[in-house]
């Protein structure tokens, strides 16, 4: 098959929890994924800070080099929220908003070291853009990989009146909520909207070229954001609702009213968002081993590709390593390299090679391109 | 003890890494951060002592908050959590100081840059309110998230005024405690870049190599900020008489330390405080500081430098103890030993004051 041995092209995956997973995993994310694996593996302990199982680790600096993906969405994450039911020592959770912030900012100087390091490249203008991208035409096994800022959750932005600080330092796409009721409003597992603090920060935002992430917006949120806020909007990782259950997923009018606004959809590599059993909202469907190949996430894009009748809301987001491993993400996947092979399946299925690299990188792109050309 | 309570000095908390690693709402009692922490959260770190309604109920006013990240992989399932890289101390550490940023937009704290910010810090405590703000010197427990020495002057520029090179392990500028050896190569520019800012070394958690190459090379100002005496309770991690001089003659200042693996030497290292009981009590704290005060025969150079909550909690710290309020039992067990008012502030309060007024002078960098 002549689509195997197709040349790699750049992938800009969407979601990555890069500083969390360095700093609460204790993650050197600049060594090989055997290292990483092996040191996951020796931790005999696992009382404490550790999310996920030993030795799934998939995210490596070096690894998404080796799978051309050259550019990442790496977050800021730190939500305020009592302790998660069922997860009662969870540690992407905290009590009050100064401890957000503090986290965020543990994350945000992990970056700034990387950048140091000459790791990444900090991606914070369209020039800065344009020449990641022209850097992995053809890349050496040393190009740094291109670094966007985003927030999974606005709770480490103390006031409208930290925005402009956090603009400056790179941040360019924010989620306002995560999981449950947060300081700005709701997200995924609560009903409910956003608090009335949440619209001084949305306009703070609109004072900068900032997009905003809809995702883990609880449903009364995902309107209220898209009614009050007229910027750019993207779904850094989220699948379809009409595929799979609960509130954690778009649903078809969700979809439509996103991609009307220009928005873009990343698609997530995870069986909790890819299996019908796994219901989000209901924790006894939950289960711990992956089923599913990366074909079911063709079935997303399918959807949404139908649903809006061409192909140009559909990104890659994988959340890979966002609090899960290797044994919940597709089971012919190795580690965050393979999405070279998604390609693959994506080009089996009859998608076009324009087709395939819109959704490798083009629509992101194209996203950012006209967020930050105002 | 219906004595008018007395300011304290705190040279050694681990404020940040309680609030952002073990993930304690540390503005709440102590009474309710032991009903948030969950079991295993209480397993590995103890009961909690330190938060900020504790500090003041103690009068504690004035304390060195760390930041606190190190590089040591041979012990990265260790409670105080060794790194792989300084990029990740760094960013660690960098949590840490916005932590306490964060306090002080709250007004909780305020951060102390000099001896001008010291002194009205002194006054407000005089006679605080509810809601005087606490005095913050930004104090560094292993130097690994300094990310070369020409990041000092931003450091300091932040706040940081002592730093220890080293602390467990093997980190990147010294060898630290339960190692041997001493300075590392990156060790003496690191020194060079302190001493040209005016930063206090902090010798506590120095290997005994180190402590000696440290304290001959450099001549900036020197203390030891949560320290025993290696003559009542064995092992690398406390001080030996010589050491005690030595800091004496350079006019650094001792912090006595809480932990009672530092105190009790009875006590198993490695066993949880969970499951065995101390002897040592606040006397035995006081024991360390007379002995300091006979030693060198003056009483100008000890503190208090409890490191309580520092990894472990109240059932590894002096059992009379519940929460750092009870540091307010200190001035009588003092007089009970003969100790004048004088010598008591001092060990409280004063003898950090005027080291840090010293170290800083009038015309302090802004």
């Amino acid at each position: 098959m002549g689509s195997n041995s197709a040349k790699p092209i750049l992938i800009i995956d969407g979601h990555l929890d890069m500083g969390f997973n360095a700093l609460f995993n204790q993650r050197d994310l600049t060594q090989p994924i055997q290292v990483l694996r092996e040191r996951d593996d020796s931790l005999k302990n696992k009382l404490g800070p550790y999310e996920t199982d030993p030795g799934t680790v998939t995210v490596s600096l070096p690894e998404l080099r080796r799978g051309h993906i050259g550019i990442m969405l790496a977050t800021i994450m730190c939500r305020v929220q009592v302790p998660w039911p069922g997860r009662p020592n969870c540690h992407n959770a905290v009590r009050t908003q100064p401890t957000a912030y503090a986290r965020g900012q543990s994350h945000l100087a992990y970056y700034q070291a990387l950048e140091k390091e000459g790791e990444v490249s900090w991606i914070k203008t369209l020039e800065d853009l344009e020449s990641s991208v022209a850097a992995w035409e053809n890349p050496t096994p040393d190009t740094p990989v291109g670094l966007i800022l985003s927030m999974e959750s606005a709770d480490p932005i103390l006031g409208p009146d930290q925005v402009a600080q956090w603009w400056e330092d790179g941040l360019r796409a924010v989620g306002i909520t995560h999981f449950g009721a947060n300081s700005y409003g709701h997200g995924t597992g609560t009903p409910g909207g956003l608090y009335p603090t949440a619209y001084p920060l949305l306009d703070a935002f609109a004072d900068t070229n900032m997009t905003i992430d809809l995702t883990h917006a609880a449903d009364t949120a995902f309107w209220q954001i898209l009614d009050y806020w007229e910027g750019p909007v993207h779904a850094s990782h989220c699948n379809c609702r009409a595929l799979v259950p609960g509130q954690r997923h778009l649903s078809d009018e969700m979809i439509k009213a996103l991609c009307e606004r220009g928005g873009v959809m990343g698609m997530v590599f995870a069986e909790s968002m890819l299996s019908p059993q796994w219901d989000w909202d209901d924790p006894s469907t939950h289960y711990t081993k992956a089923t599913r190949p990366m074909k079911a996430v063709v079935e997303h894009v399918d959807h949404i590709c139908q649903l809006t009748g061409n192909t140009d809301h559909v990104a890659i987001g994988t959340d890979l390593d966002g609090g899960f491993g290797r044994e919940l993400a597709p089971i012919d996947m190795d580690t965050v390299n393979d999405l070279q092979k998604f390609l693959n399946i994506l080009r089996d299925r009859g998608y076009s090679e324009e087709d395939v690299a819109k959704i490798a990188h083009g629509n992101l792109l194209r996203l950012f391109r006209n967020a930050w050309s105002k | 003890m219906a004595d008018k309570p007395m300011l304290i000095v705190d040279s050694h908390l681990d404020l940040a890494f309680n609030a952002i690693q073990i993930n304690r709402d540390i503005t709440q009692p102590a009474a309710v951060v032991r009903t948030h922490d969950h079991q295993s959260t209480l397993y590995r770190f103890g009961s909690s002592t330190v938060t900020f309604p504790e500090l003041r109920k103690g009068r504690v006013g004035i304390v060195f908050g760390t930041v606190m990240s190190r590089i040591d992989p041979t012990d990265w399932l260790g409670r105080t959590g060794g790194m792989f890289s300084q990029a990740q101390c760094y960013g660690v550490g960098h949590g840490h100081y916005s932590f306490y940023k964060a306090m002080e937009r709250e007004g909780i704290l305020k951060f102390i840059h000099n001896a001008e910010d010291l002194d009205a810090m002194v006054a407000a405590w005089q006679n605080p309110s509810a809601d005087t703000p606490f005095g913050l010197v930004l104090a560094m427990e292993s130097a690994d998230p300094i990310l070369d020495p020409d990041e000092v002057s931003k450091w300091y520029d932040r706040g940081l005024r002592i730093v220890s090179i080293s602390h467990y392990g093997n980190n990147t500028y010294a060898q630290g405690t339960d190692t041997e050896g001493g300075l590392l190569p990156k060790g003496k520019p690191l020194l060079d870049a302190l001493k040209a800012s005016g930063i206090i070394v902090d010798m506590t958690h120095t290997t005994d190599q180190g402590f000696w190459e440290i304290l001959d090379y450099y001549d900036g100002p020197i203390a030891a900020s949560h320290h025993n005496c290696r003559a009542l309770v064995p092992g690398q991690r406390q001080l030996t008489d010589d050491m005690i001089k030595a800091i004496v003659e350079r006019n650094g200042v001792i912090g006595a330390a809480f932990d009672v693996w530092m105190l009790d030497p009875d006590w198993t290292r490695g066993v949880r405080g969970c499951d065995q009981t101390t002897k040592a009590t606040l006397e035995t704290v006081v024991d360390h500081i007379d002995h300091i005060v006979q030693l060198v025969g003056s009483a100008n150079h000890c503190g208090i430098g409890t490191d309580l909550d520092g990894g472990y909690g109240q059932e590894q710290s002096p059992r009379d103890l519940n929460t750092i309020a009870d540091l307010q039992k200190l001035p009588s067990i003092f007089k009970k030993r003969g100790y004048k008012e004088e010598d008591i502030s001092k060990f409280l309060s004063k003898n950090w004051i005027n080291f840090l007024k010293e170290t800083w002078g009038p015309k302090t960098r802004e």
